[in-house]
């Protein structure tokens, strides 16, 4: 009782708050939408745990019901406040994806993951390529293009539909403390996964930019190359100067941690670097190369994990445009179910060529249907490019990730908690599949 | 020596200095304050304009943290001492007096435009320069010393009250004075009722440090949207976990003392950042070390009228210090008054600085006598 009186507290103090006369201060409303997201977020996240259902679901439907498009009661100033939060949550939870990927204890599994995951990609990809050649026309974006404007057009769309969302998995995976064979295939599969089609998504659009008509310059190759490459780089560097941080001053690491990572989000934005990917490696560096003595790495993460990512899927939520559902739903919804069907049918093809157990495979496919902020990215750079069909491309994507973004995580608990995964992080020893016979040392 | 044995040298020596209980330059202020300055568009430009607006969320926080600890510590001191209370209540109102009418005569004279009412601002720098952070007393050591630590604990409460009127004269867009005040009580209550249901049923230390962090940023946050104080919101709010039913102001102290530290640090750094050197605020400066001095004194002088054991003389100048109080409440001024609050802020600031350098002198010769 003390909590939905806590939350109906909450909510109708930042209702008289925004809506009252008093509302027209010079100050940016960011530490209120953060104060009313941390707190009724977080309440709607343990208020939805109690169905079965992630908390991430809670922060996100929080977001939804309170946002702009539905409650206002996040006004739209309040939702652009809340995106500032979204560079350092995106840093953090890269951070602990990257902390989590450990090369020693993962190379005996090498092989079976790069099988399974290449396969699983191509089989995803091709598949969704040939779908969307084939329905184009009912599609509603450029229905009247042919030949190769229709073959780009498709391409970059199939690479869209495909992306995955790290920062979901990461999240869930963290939120979930989980470890074990589904949530290490999964991490490594969304994120390599993602890599491939964002360098597929180059190729395509130097493809879309010569068929139709434009200068096609080598200038989105150059920078997605720079983007990848030079990220790892910086985020190894960064990462380097964190683990010597950690090993020779390990004080206020709250502190520090988030220091660290506005400094790699700032200079991701500054030097035109991806922060997730310069996060991953700096994780990877700390946990491989220089791992940190006893727990206060851990410890300083759980304090401030938490409170990041309520306030950044809160913040998703309030800006997924569920009016675009409105818009293009029936068509979003098809083709929503035809990804997931070949996600679902590539996984089980790749997991048998893999030779991994049919049930590894049958649990990592729900880990792949989230989609978030990288399918967001493509389809922004899509739309400006290319404005005449980019437009209504992007009115389908913003719908889908609707929809996946409120299916993707409940999907994924539920494939964590049936292979028993869940809160073994914290558990000591070789991660493991729970009631299910098979040989994992494959894995 | 090893580089190791050469840097801990000075370290010691400066640990050797605070353990004699002199006021080691080491103070946040002397640190923090300076290193903005350097940092900030008037100096190296590190801290970008952009980077300041930024950080005003981070003002805001601070300044409902800060409120809060003031909360938690006078409804625990206040009722227990009741003489001290009224004792630093005087204090308080004795330099917000001396400060606030000197400023006022001299912004007359000087003929100063302002965008805002001149009273508005002297009395903002009255109630920066009533704060006080009188240097921590051992447990069991100097009396005097202990009395003057409580005294500075409990005077910030009436200036907060007064800062919560002022921030409503101050900012055109708010409610008037007495309204924005009554804004941040009712926000204040509200967000502690909400904060009191839920930190003792929390699930772990993790979520409770969501509910806490949420509880201090929408305080900050609500009182600051409403256009009123998030000083004297958090004051009320740390009040009201202290008489209420229950842990509420133990659990929250808790994670309060994680987050003090780097608040602090950023709140003052902030400060510096936000110095804008013009002629306005190098008059305010001289006569807000001026009279703060003598509202000190002379506030002292007759606080201890009211404070057994301690010298007329002497409660004046231990609480010369000025510690964070006044600098968050100058700030939380130029949120609402950019340009008159620019001059504040230099004002303030560096009269912090001085007065804290100032101290090194003063308190030991007290203590010595």
């Amino acid at each position: 009782m003390r909590r939905p009186l806590a939350l109906a507290l909450a909510v109708a103090l930042t209702w008289l708050v925004v809506s009252g006369p008093a509302g027209v201060g010079a100050l940016r409303p960011t530490a209120l939408a953060i104060g009313f997201a941390l707190i009724a977020a977080a309440l709607a996240g343990s208020l939805v745990k109690r169905f079965g259902l992630p908390r991430v679901t809670g922060y996100l439907l929080f977001g939804v019901v309170c946002g702009p498009y539905v409650g206002n009661i996040i006004t739209t100033p309040m939702a652009r406040e809340l995106q500032l939060i979204n560079g350092l949550a995106v840093v953090l939870i890269a951070f602990i994806a990257g902390l989590e990927i450990n090369f020693a204890r993962l190379r005996p599994q090498m092989h079976a993951m790069v099988r399974f995951g290449s396969i699983t990609l191509l089989l995803l990809y091709a598949g969704l390529f040939v779908f969307i050649w084939l329905a184009w026309p009912w599609l509603g974006i450029a229905p009247a293009l042919v030949g190769l404007q229709k073959l780009a057009a498709a391409g970059l769309l199939a690479a869209v539909v495909a992306s995955f969302s790290p920062t979901v998995t990461i999240a869930l995976i963290a939120e979930s403390r989980a470890s074990g064979p589904v949530s290490q295939m999964t991490l490594t599969l969304v994120i390599l996964g993602d890599l491939i089609l964002i360098l597929l998504f180059a190729l395509l659009m130097q493809l879309g930019r010569f068929a139709f008509g434009g200068s096609g310059d080598v200038g989105l190759f150059e920078s997605v190359s720079w983007e990848i490459f030079g990220s790892f780089a910086f985020g190894a560097a960064a990462g380097g100067i964190f683990a010597l941080y950690l090993r020779h001053v390990g004080r206020e690491l709250t502190v520090a941690l988030i220091a660290f990572c506005a400094v790699v989000a700032t200079a991701g934005r500054t030097w035109h670097l991806e922060p997730l990917l310069a996060a991953l490696a700096a994780g990877l560096v700390v946990e491989n190369i220089a791992p940190p003595r006893g727990d206060m790495l851990k410890d300083a993460i759980e304090r401030s994990a938490l409170p990041v990512l309520v306030v950044f899927f809160a913040a998703a939520g309030a800006s997924l445009q569920i009016n675009a559902l409105a818009v293009i739903g029936i068509v979003a919804l098809a083709v929503s179910v035809v990804r997931l069907l070949l996600i679902r049918s590539a996984t089980f093809a790749a997991g048998r060529y893999a030779g991994l157990p049919p049930a590894l495979a049958g649990w990592v496919w729900m880990g792949l249907v989230s989609q978030a902020g990288v399918t967001l990215g493509l389809t922004l750079i899509i739309a400006g490019e290319f404005p005449t069909w980019g437009s209504q491309l992007q009115t389908l994507s913003v719908a889908l990730i609707a929809i996946h973004e409120l299916v993707g995580p409940v999907l994924f608990r539920s494939a964590l908690v049936r292979a028993g995964e869940v809160g073994r992080m914290d558990t000591l020893g070789p991660p493991a599949l729970e009631g299910v016979p098979l040989d994992t040392s494959d894995l | 020596m090893t580089l190791r044995g050469e840097l801990r040298r000075p370290m010691l020596a400066l640990q050797r200095r605070a353990a004699l209980g002199l006021r080691p330059f080491t103070a946040p202020v002397t640190i923090f304050i300076p290193l903005g300055i350097s940092l900030g568009p008037w100096g190296l430009g590190i801290i970008s304009p952009q980077t300041l607006a930024h950080l005003d969320v981070v003002v805001t926080l601070a300044l409902a943290t800060l409120g809060v600890f003031i909360g938690v510590a006078g409804a625990r001191q206040a009722p227990a001492m009741p003489r001290l209370f009224a004792a630093a209540s005087l204090e308080g109102v004795i330099t917000i007096g001396v400060v606030a009418g000197a400023a006022t005569l001299l912004l007359g004279t000087w003929g100063v435009p302002l965008d805002l009412p001149a009273v508005a601002v002297a009395l903002t720098l009255g109630v920066c320069a009533s704060a006080s952070a009188a240097p921590a007393a051992e447990q069991g050591g100097d009396p005097e010393h202990e009395i003057a630590s409580r005294v500075a604990d409990l005077d910030d409460v009436l200036p907060i009250v007064l800062g919560g009127l002022v921030i409503g004269i101050a900012n055109p867009a708010a409610p008037v004075g007495p309204v924005a005040a009554a804004l941040a009580i009712l926000v204040g209550l509200g967000t502690a009722v909400c904060g009191w249901l839920l930190f003792e049923r929390a699930e772990g230390s993790a979520e409770r440090a969501v509910f806490v962090l949420g509880c201090l940023a929408l305080l900050g946050g609500a009182a600051a949207f409403a256009g009123s104080s998030p000083l004297l919101a958090g004051m009320v709010a740390g009040w009201f976990w202290v008489i209420a039913p229950g842990e509420s102001d133990k659990l929250v102290g808790g994670d309060l003392a994680r987050l003090e530290h780097p608040l602090v640090v950023l709140l003052l750094i902030t400060a510096g950042a936000s110095v804008r050197p013009d002629l306005l605020g190098v008059w305010l400066f001289v006569a807000y070390v001026t009279f703060r001095l003598s509202g000190k004194l002379i506030g002292g002088w007759a606080a201890s009228r009211l404070a057994p054991d301690v010298a007329p003389s002497n409660l004046g100048a231990y609480l010369i210090p000025p510690g964070v109080i006044g600098i968050a409440f100058a700030l939380n001024f130029a949120q609402v008054a950019p340009t008159a609050g620019g001059s504040v802020v230099f004002a303030v600031a560096l009269g912090a600085v001085l007065c804290e350098l100032l101290t090194l002198a003063v308190v030991p010769a007290v203590r010595r006598a």
